[in-house]
């Protein structure tokens, strides 16, 4: 069954990639979430998908056998909460400078690299 | 009370400049002690940086303690003669402050037997010849000039650096001395030429060499003091004393004899042609002193032991008089406001002390009986009669002899004597006692050792023995003995005196020739200068384009090659992993993840893709229930649908702005080589997770956590252990993290809907 996983990971990083490559700034948004998304899913699979017992010690033992790896979980636990924080970050500021430019679209934001106006600098390029 | 303390502070100003100016004083008079008292060669070591191997190795033979008594010498009087030059001068601490810097950077770097750490020394002076150029950096001339002087000597340093650094390597030492009595491995090697190359770049931008020797004439926009001390007396004479140091070792290879030769030659009659150019005093004594750096350069490589004595006796001699000829130059500008030699005639009735020493300066210059200048050009004549050098060379000699009796011509004639007829707005007036003294000490130790030289014979013949092991004392009795020198000598004074006679009409002949400005070695820097902003803007144009995808798509694919190169270098095992059986569950959640992420591809309406994008989170908690990791799916659950619910709030909101109404399409549905690049990369991570399965597990980690967590932690549940227990500082920082991006978002969350910008 790794395979079914593993065609699920690469499924959903080549969509995080595809859609981040976008023109379209909230496409690009959620290209990013998908990324993260698909390797948290490289991260826990790294640790070895054997067993559905979940890494609880049981009440009669000392020490934890036959579970699931818990490291990676800790890691993948981790960077869930990280990357939400990442995206309502970004989606705020994205729906933000979306409203004060009225536009999405990523070429047409040009407030932070404006064009040259020194002649030795050739400008910026014009917008396809 | 403020005036008081504002007096107190002025008196002090000066009191600490007196006590900076006595270093090199008190320097100069311990060496001296010290010389008479300890026989040379002195060493010592000073651990620096042991596990480089890089210590303070001091060795100081004749050659540096020649060096070091003109460094403390001369910058004994530089020093009061800089108190007098800029008396008043408001950043006259801030050039006696680098002034003693220079000065212990000089003496670092020729005592320095390492040679990393001579590079080091070497470039402080570099940098501290910069700053003291641009000492009056209000001046938009200064600042170019001590630009170009660190460019120039700075790129020359890192040749240099790469030269010691390939010699240190193939000789398998950085110490001088043990590379100097054993050669033979890097003479031997097939890189020596590269070497040489190398160290030669490096010795001919700080000594001023043809063609990197344009930095000089413009570095005379420094403070007088400066330019006698730095640009004429010491550290120039650097390269030359870089070159004399290494002379034992390469002096039988042809190549270093005739690169110096030749590079020595031309640059001194260049540097002579060019003298007659100018009008400014001190740019005539900047040439002139190229053309003795040229003639210093020849004498270094050419063979014999009478070559290593000239060497020493015209690097001394040249100290002799030129320091006090700039002093002149500086008394100049300060009694009489111009340097012009055009404006200024007669100035004895003025200036009767600063004529004085000009004129001994001068006699020194040219040659004449009676002043060490004499002594050295003998030693020349004598070690060019002893190498048999070319014709060529000697006329070239000659012609510079020639051009150094005119310009000695000038400074003490053209200026001092005849009638004063420039009208002018006021009288020139001498100089103060402190910028009078220097100048007539210098000239004094001239006419003594001129007339006796026999008193400064034991330290040349200690440097000269330096640079050539089987000289010995007769030699100099050789050199001196020479009684047919007199009549190339008054040759020479004619001849100069006949350039000197037509100085004015050579000037304006030559000035109609200016092809050689545009086309030198100075044309080519400034057309470097101009166009290297430009490539660099083109560059900068070019990587920051300011387009994000293509910012994205470069890293997506840099990150790609540098994972396939690495794999590859790795070269791991191939094999497929171990097969698991997990059953229908984690298959049918995977297919929600493919499905939702396929979906997403071909959604164009935002909130039917923000909904299958929260189908691949669904599936993803699905997964994790389904392998063992409850909590992660209970987060994973939780977030994805605040996530959603967040967003589509949002949007709903963004579309009654009506600012989401879009007739056409930003782009089409399928970009070809956006999916392409999206399905390689992720090809590369699913082959990298492929092999890291099918590696052995390593699961020292993972028994950590299994039998210490109910034993340390006191705890059943695993991961929150981890997280909360074991990583609990990770954890802090987490929450930190999300906690500072909730106070981002707040503020512009309000603001959201808020049309004012």
């Amino acid at each position: 069954m790794i395979w079914a996983v593993l065609i699920a990971t690469g499924t959903v990083v080549a969509t995080g990639i595809y859609l981040a490559l976008s023109r379209d700034l909230f496409r690009c948004l959620i290209g990013l979430a998908l990324l993260g998304n698909g390797i948290n899913l490289v991260l826990f699979s790294s640790g070895r998908l054997n067993t559905q017992v979940p890494p609880i010690i049981k009440q009669a033992e000392t020490t934890l056998h036959n579970a699931a790896n818990a490291l990676p979980q800790a890691l993948v636990l981790t960077a869930i909460v990280i990357s939400f924080a990442l995206l309502c970050f970004s989606l705020v500021l994205a729906v933000r400078i979306i409203q004060l430019s009225g536009n999405d679209d990523i070429l047409a934001i040009r407030q932070a690299e404006p064009p040259a106006t020194d002649s030795i600098k050739p400008a910026l390029e014009e917008e396809p | 009370m403020g005036r008081l303390s504002n007096n107190c502070k002025e008196a002090r100003a000066p009191l600490a400049n007196v006590f900076i100016s006595c270093v090199p004083s008190l320097l100069f008079l311990g060496l001296i002690l010290s010389l008479y008292h300890v026989p040379l060669p002195w060493t010592f070591v000073l651990p620096w940086v042991p596990s480089l191997n890089v210590d303070l190795d001091v060795y100081i033979d004749g050659l540096s303690a020649q060096f070091l008594l003109l460094i403390t010498g001369i910058g004994s009087l530089v020093f009061f003669y800089a108190r007098g030059y800029l008396a008043g001068h408001p950043k006259a601490k801030r050039l006696f402050i680098l002034l003693v810097l220079f000065l212990f950077a000089m003496i670092g770097a020729v005592v320095s037997d390492n040679l990393l750490v001579l590079f080091v020394f070497w470039e402080l002076t570099s940098v501290l010849s910069f700053l003291l150029v641009g000492f009056n950096h209000e001046d938009v001339g200064s600042r170019k000039s001590a630009q170009q002087a660190i460019l120039v000597t700075g790129v020359g340093g890192l040749f240099l650096l790469a030269g010691f650094i390939l010699l240190g390597e193939i000789a398998g030492t950085y110490s001088i001395q043990a590379f100097l009595h054993s050669p033979s491995v890097l003479i031997n090697d097939s890189r020596l030429g590269v070497v040489l190359v190398l160290i030669f770049v490096g010795a001919f931008t700080k000594s001023a060499q043809f063609p990197f020797h344009f930095w000089l004439p413009n570095a005379m926009a420094a403070p007088t003091p400066v330019s006698a001390y730095l640009h004429s007396a010491t550290m120039v004479k650097l390269g030359i004393y870089l070159l004399a140091r290494l002379d034992t070792a390469f002096s039988d290879i042809i190549f270093w004899e005739y690169a110096l030769v030749g590079t020595g030659t031309l640059t001194a009659v260049f540097a002579a042609v060019q003298t007659v150019y100018e009008r400014d005093l001190k740019r005539i004594l900047a040439w002139s002193t190229i053309a003795t750096l040229g003639t210093l350069v020849m004498l270094v490589g050419l063979p014999g032991h009478g070559a290593a004595l000239a060497t020493v006796a015209l690097f001394f001699a040249h100290a002799l008089y030129k320091a006090p000829l700039f002093f002149v130059a500086g008394n100049l500008d300060h009694g009489a406001g111009t340097r012009e030699i055009d404006k200024l005639t007669g100035m004895r009735h003025y200036m009767p002390w600063t004529a004085t020493a000009a004129l001994v300066a001068a006699l020194s210059m040219a040659g004449l009986p009676l002043t060490f200048g004499f002594v050295a050009k003998d030693a020349i004549s004598f070690a060019k009669a002893q190498a048999e050098v070319l014709h060529l060379v000697s006329y070239a000699t000659v012609f510079v002899n020639v051009v150094s009796v005119a310009v000695a011509a000038i400074a003490a004639i053209h200026i001092f004597w005849g009638h004063d007829t420039i009208p002018r707005k006021s009288h020139p007036h001498e100089a103060p006692a402190s910028m009078i003294i220097p100048p007539l000490m210098l000239v004094l130790c001239g006419i003594v050792f001129g007339l006796a030289p026999t008193l400064i014979d034991p330290l040349l013949g200690a440097a000269a023995k330096a640079m050539s092991p089987e000289f010995d004392a007769t030699t100099v009795n050789m050199a001196y003995d020479l009684a047919p020198v007199i009549e190339v000598t008054l040759g020479t004074i004619a001849l100069g005196l006949l350039v000197y006679l037509r100085w004015d009409w050579l000037h304006e002949r030559l000035s109609r020739i200016t092809f050689l400005e545009k086309v030198g070695p100075e044309g080519w820097y400034l057309a470097i200068m101009d166009t290297l902003p430009v490539i660099a803007a083109r560059l900068t144009r070019i990587v920051q384009h300011g387009i994000l995808p293509r910012y994205l798509m470069t890293m997506l694919v840099t990150v790609a090659v540098l994972l396939l190169v690495l794999l590859t270098a790795a070269d791991p095992p191939w094999l497929w992993p171990p097969s698991t059986n997990l059953g229908v569950p984690v298959a049918s959640a995977s297919l929600l993840i493919i499905v939702g992420g396929l979906a997403a591809c071909f959604v164009r309406d935002h909130l039917v893709l923000l909904l299958v994008g929260g189908l691949v989170g669904f599936g993803s908690a699905v997964l994790f229930m389904f392998t063992g990791a409850p909590d992660l799916a209970l987060t994973q659950f939780f977030v994805e649908t605040v996530f959603v619910v967040v967003v589509a709030t949002v949007l709903v909101k963004l579309r009654r702005l009506k600012i989401r109404d879009r007739q056409v399409p930003l782009e089409p549905l399928i970009r070809p080589l956006d999916l392409f690049v999206a399905m390689a990369f992720s090809l590369i991570v699913v082959v990298l997770t492929l092999l890291v399965s099918a590696l052995p597990f390593d699961a020292q980690l993972t028994d950590f956590y299994a039998t210490r967590s109910l034993a340390e932690a006191h705890g059943r549940n695993v991961v929150n252990l981890i997280l909360v227990d074991f990583r609990a500082l990770d954890t802090l920082g987490e929450i930190s993290v999300l906690f500072f991006s909730l106070i981002a978002v707040l503020p512009l969350l309000k603001r959201i809907g808020d049309k004012r910008p």
